[in-house]
């Protein structure tokens, strides 16, 4: 049989799960909830049954209803941060699991805090700028220019950290146009669609005039690298054109 | 969720349910549960984090009230909110059970003709 002790200690960690609910909710059903937790354990208590796995039960229950009123009291720009950061943790397993398997895979830890802001920042990105557009081509669009941008930027961040060759900061150009053009086009579908046309012919021409020092049997494969991040930046301003000339923003 | 849609749409297993507990009188949060399990006879176990949800999003639509804060003298002497149904929450359960009946005949029918 459970002891008084027991209750009252389910007691004060359900008071503790409580204080997990919206302000507005807890102060208005909080005392209630806690009393009717309170009734039911001694019920059990007095029924002569085991109390563990019933408070465990309580404890999923309400926690779930913690969720709920949570989501239910979010503003639309807390759950679009949701949703960025879960996202953002679901693609950080991949170097995470990585690391663990893969040998020689030694990340510091702030490497992680960092890759997890990227991904972060990139999310918010495409959720903020996409989710009041109706078009498909321009979502389709943002996510290409968003996901094109971001490779280019980590994989010139990690080439620049092997090679200790500054000359490779000038690919951080092509996202800095980027940058630029989609604030003057103020995010609009014709204007966009020319910024990354611009990126795609920058990049192109640092392709070309850029030295890359690499030995000949590497320049191959850089060319189809720059050749695919070229052919991405392409792609995503013709979906913007597609927007454009469909008569959306 | 609006009064007039609560009156109209299907209500929520959990809403009936409160609204069935309520339907004879006032009754405290555990005294719902109690009542909810007796109604089903056993098979509806509704925990806290469910059954003030409920109640939080009955009251904003205006199906139930808190009535009172005193002691149940069956039980210790803690003081316990009690909650009611409203005019709107009477209408809505009845609503509901007309809706009921209306799917039961319909089956009941569609049973009976399939035999």
């Amino acid at each position: 049989m459970a002891s008084e002790i027991a209750v009252q200690r389910y007691r004060a960690w359900y008071a503790m799960l409580l204080r997990l609910y919206p302000r507005p909710f807890r102060e208005r059903f909080g005392e209630g909830i806690a009393q009717t937790f309170h009734d039911l354990c001694l019920e059990r208590r007095n029924a002569n049954r085991g109390l563990f796995g019933f408070v465990l039960w309580i404890f999923f229950e309400t926690s779930k209803g913690v969720i709920m009123e949570n989501t239910t009291h979010m503003t639309q720009l807390s759950k679009t941060m949701l949703r960025s950061a879960l996202v953002a943790l679901g693609l950080l397993m991949v170097p995470l699991v990585a690391s663990r398997v893969v040998e020689g895979w030694n990340w510091p830890p702030g490497a992680f805090v960092f890759t997890y802001v990227l991904f972060f920042g990139t999310a918010m990105a495409y959720a903020l700028i996409a989710r009041k557009m109706g078009s498909w081509a321009y979502k389709g669009g943002v996510g290409v220019a968003l996901v094109a941008g971001f490779a280019l930027g980590w994989s010139n961040m990690v080439h620049v950290a092997d090679s200790e060759n500054p000359a490779n900061l000038v690919y951080f150009s092509v996202l800095a146009v980027g940058v630029v053009g989609a604030w003057l086009a103020r995010l609009e579908a014709r204007g966009l669609a020319r910024t990354l046309f611009a990126m795609a012919a920058l990049l192109a021409l640092i392709a070309v005039l850029l030295p890359t020092g690499a030995p000949p049997y590497l320049n191959r494969n850089m060319t189809i690298g720059h050749g695919v991040f070229v052919a991405l930046f392409i792609a995503s301003g013709l979906m913007f054109r597609h927007a454009s000339l469909a008569g959306l923003k | 969720m609006t009064k007039k849609d609560t009156a109209q749409a299907p209500l929520t297993p959990a809403v009936l349910h409160i609204l069935l507990a309520l339907s004879p009188g006032e009754r405290h949060g555990y005294g719902i549960m109690k009542q909810v399990e007796a109604d089903s006879q056993g098979k509806v176990k509704m925990g806290p984090g469910t059954l003030y949800g409920s109640v939080g999003r009955m009251m904003e639509a205006g199906l139930i009230r808190e009535s009172d804060k005193r002691v149940d003298p069956e039980m210790d002497d803690e003081r316990r909110i009690y909650y009611e149904l409203t005019g709107a929450g009477r209408t809505a359960l009845e609503a509901e059970l007309r809706r009921y009946r209306g799917v039961v005949a319909v089956a009941e029918g569609r049973l009976a003709y399939g035999q």
